[in-house]
């Protein structure tokens, strides 16, 4: 070797320095991200319960169960209902909002800071907070209503099956629509404005302009919200707890409800993790749908 | 003389020997365990006691109480009630050894015993001589909630029964008594049945409402699942055939219950659909209603008895003290409904010092103080503590009120205590709050039936039916 020459190792380097760099960070990630999914997966085949010993392997049984678990699809269907009604009103009604507070206007920013109260509220205190508002004996719901009725009702929000879904809706609304109204405000803040004054010139309307002009320019943003919201809607836990436990009966239990109470109340362990692994199978098809759908992986 | 003195040492050995004997023998179960447990100062003894008002007796009384005597701390960990079989059951799944003393619901003991979660405390009872002691709980307590297929799990700790609380002074009113007995040909008294209840409580609701209701209850499901319990075994309702383990709820005799539950809220104030222990309590209280149902603390309270204390200051001030009578409620066998026992985790680092926490909470002489503690919730379950001059002192009616104790624990009825009883209990609350939502009483208890016997098929109908058999066989499975 020449005096003064380059070493091999620093003429021709590790190819694999860099991955063995980053190996512990990937070996932490999987290890925390991936090692409890594939237990899961394996406990979804076992005969684990927490009040047994035993777990000998199910085979497909915990699966096969699910298809015979009535109950099961009924709180997928509630889940379903709770998503598709209160979804596109928290939209409506925070586009709404956003448009309304787009102008500038006196206390602008107070009032925008007080709309999105709401949202920094744990679900579960916001959820006990309208079970006390909705109760017949201390609410001041049904007295406000009794003022407009000229008599004293007794609408009981969480027991009638006609009322739970108005209320838990109602109150699901009043929590995450600022959210909605946050986003959208801040995309419509965005919005190109000569796009809109030229629209106006050339004699379009409000909607016109409105569906034409803003929303396709919102339209990314406005997806990311609608999917952000529709996956919490999907997994809405707290506020219906609170409020109704999921009942009266199971009439209001969602499949957040249904998998909570059969992991630790009914200690049906393995089942559970199959039911996690039909959730994650059915969000997963609506995801990539959605995500599609919407353009979002242009 | 060398045998003289040899005497005269043995018989001064003897003395003493006999003298030790008799200070051991006159030592209570408390001293013991305070003197047992000094050998384990320095230690923490965790415990697991139900959340709020319950567990003020381990903060502010028998906990720092212990570690003075002892020198050995007291940690309590506050569990909800729903949380609290979950978390004993997560703790010991994982081995963890986070707690060493446990509060458990007679009802659970079944499962945590067959789980492996409760240490067997027979060894201990014997070491730290507490036999004697235990003897001395109420017998309804002692020989049905303490034992697991023989075995010692936990001690009664708690006399939780349901009472029947009545306005003294709207029963006694002669005008009201006779316009009771013109109308219905008997007189007005504490109803002895169901269908006096409904009798009196709408001729009192006729005759006060909206001032003040004939009755109610609380009605949501987690509560009124024991008013079912209670109703459908005094009714003669049996829960399965102990031939074949299948339920039998949707019995007549279940279908008249619901219906009778349904039936009674009319005459009970608007809204009674979704009282609480809190809602009921206000409105009884506040006078809104002339008779209820409920576990002990509603007796203390309406007499005034310690709500100036600011723990108690969310307690309505009662507006009734004075005029509160105390029954039976119909049927004469009340429900046992929940109470708690105490027991060691048989995950425990520190077994000795825990057990010995407990026997010392729930010896003669400490629990007679913390069942007098206004705001802790624990109720009397030893025979001394109903018979005690101090209790039936606090208050004008006290002594009565600790007669009508007694007599529902000799009376009570247990819940039931099954293999993986909450299954069966959540099937219950699921037809409790159907029923409060308009569905037909028969429907409902035929799918609840439906469900109970799922849940004992999946369980295994022998394995079950055993422990079954076992339950029935307790004197407070169903009235005798």
């Amino acid at each position: 070797m020449e005096p003064g020459a380059p070493s091999g190792a620093l003429a021709a380097p590790d190819r694999f320095f860099k991955y063995w760099l980053i190996a512990p960070a990937i070996f932490l990630l999987l290890l925390i991200g991936l090692f409890p999914l594939v237990y899961s997966l394996i406990v979804s085949f076992q005969r684990l319960t927490m009040l047994e010993a035993d777990t000998s392997f199910a085979g497909l049984a915990n699966y096969a169960q699910l298809f015979r678990d009535h109950r099961l699809w009924e709180s997928l269907l509630h889940t379903a209902v709770i998503t598709v009604i209160a979804l596109p009103l928290e939209l409506i009604l925070g586009l709404a909002m956003a448009q309304l507070f787009l102008e500038r206007m006196p206390g602008r920013q107070f009032f925008v800071s007080l709309l999105v109260l709401p949202t920094i509220i744990s679900p579960i205190v916001a959820g006990a907070m309208w079970r006390l508002m909705l109760d017949n004996r201390y609410g001041p719901i049904n007295q406000i209503i009794g003022w407009f009725a000229g008599k004293p009702v007794t609408l009981l929000w969480t027991v009638n099956p006609d009322l739970v879904y108005p209320a838990i809706i109602f109150c699901e609304i009043w929590q995450w629509t600022p959210f909605m109204f946050l986003i959208l405000l801040a995309a419509l803040s965005n919005v190109d404005r000569s796009l809109t004054e030229a629209a106006e010139i050339d004699g379009a309307g409000y909607w016109r302009t409105l569906v034409r002009i803003v929303l396709p320019q919102i339209w990314p943003v406005m997806a990311v919200a609608i999917l952000i919201r529709g996956l919490d809607l999907v997994r809405i836990f707290d506020i219906i707890w609170a409020l109704t436990g999921g009942g009266p009966g199971t009439i209001t239990e969602t499949i957040s409800i249904y998998t909570y109470i059969q992991g630790f109340q009914q200690f049906e362990t393995s089942y559970t993790a199959a039911i996690a692994f039909l959730v994650i199978a059915i969000l997963t098809i609506i995801v990539v749908w959605a995500i599609r759908r919407m353009g979002l992986a242009k | 003389m060398s045998s003289i003195r040899k005497l005269s040492w043995v018989g001064a050995l003897a003395a003493l020997a006999m003298t030790w004997a008799a200070t051991a023998m006159a030592e209570t179960a408390a001293e013991i365990a305070v003197r047992e447990a000094q050998k384990y100062k320095g230690s923490t003894v965790t415990i697991v006691w139900e959340a709020g008002l319950q567990a003020l007796d381990p903060l502010n009384f028998s906990g720092p109480k212990w570690e003075e005597l002892t020198g050995i701390k007291v940690k309590v960990v506050e569990v909800q009630t729903a949380e609290m079989f979950t978390k004993i059951m997560q703790e010991y799944r994982a081995g963890t050894g986070a707690y060493d003393a446990l509060n458990v619901i007679p009802a659970w003991m079944p499962d945590l015993a067959q789980a492996g979660a409760l240490e067997v405390l027979d060894p201990f009872v014997d070491k730290y001589k507490f036999r004697d002691e235990l003897q001395k709980i109420a017998p309804t307590y002692r020989d049905n909630q303490m034992m697991v297929d023989g075995k010692i799990y936990a001690f009664p700790d708690d006399g939780d029964v349901f009472v029947l609380y009545y306005r003294k002074d709207i029963f006694g009113d002669p005008k009201m008594k006779e316009e009771f007995k013109a109308k219905l040909g008997y007189d007005l008294a504490p109803p002895k049945t169901w269908k006096e209840f409904a009798e009196i409580g709408q001729f009192l609701t006729d005759k006060l409402a909206p001032n003040t209701y004939g009755a109610a209850f609380f009605r949501q499901p987690p509560y009124a699942i024991y008013m079912f319990q209670e109703r459908f075994r005094n009714e003669g309702g049996k829960f399965f055939d102990p031939a074949t383990m299948k339920a039998t709820i949707n019995s007549d005799v279940g279908v008249k219950v619901l219906t009778g539950m349904r039936d009674d809220n009319k005459f009970m104030p608007p809204g009674v659909e979704q009282f609480g222990f809190v809602e009921n309590l206000a409105a009884f209280l506040s006078g809104q209603t002339a008779m209820t149902i409920s576990w002990p603390p509603y007796g203390r309270w309406a007499a005034g008895y310690g709500t100036e204390q600011e723990v108690l200051s969310w307690v309505p001030k009662s507006t009734i003290a004075g005029k509160v009578g105390y029954a039976l409620p119909p049927g004469g066998h009340p429900e046992l409904a929940a109470g708690f026992a105490l027991a060691v985790a048989s995950t425990s680092k520190n077994k000795d010092a825990a057990y010995l926490f407990i026997q010392w909470l729930n010896s003669e002489d400490v629990s007679l103080q913390r069942v007098q503690l206004p705001y802790a919730l624990r109720d009397p379950f030893r025979d001394s503590h109903f018979a005690s001059a101090e209790y039936q002192n606090k208050w004008p009616d006290a002594k009565e009120y600790l007669a009508a104790l007694k007599q529902g624990a000799e009376t009570g009825l247990l819940d039931l205590s099954l293999l993986q009883t909450d299954k069966y209990e959540e099937v219950l609350r699921q037809s409790i709050s159907k029923l409060w939502a308009g569905e037909d009483p028969k429907a409902i208890l035929d799918q609840a039936a439906a469900d109970w016997d799922a849940i004992t098929e999946k369980i295994g109908v022998d394995k079950q039916k055993a422990v079954y058999e076992g339950w029935a066989s307790k004197s407070g499975a169903y009235p005798k």
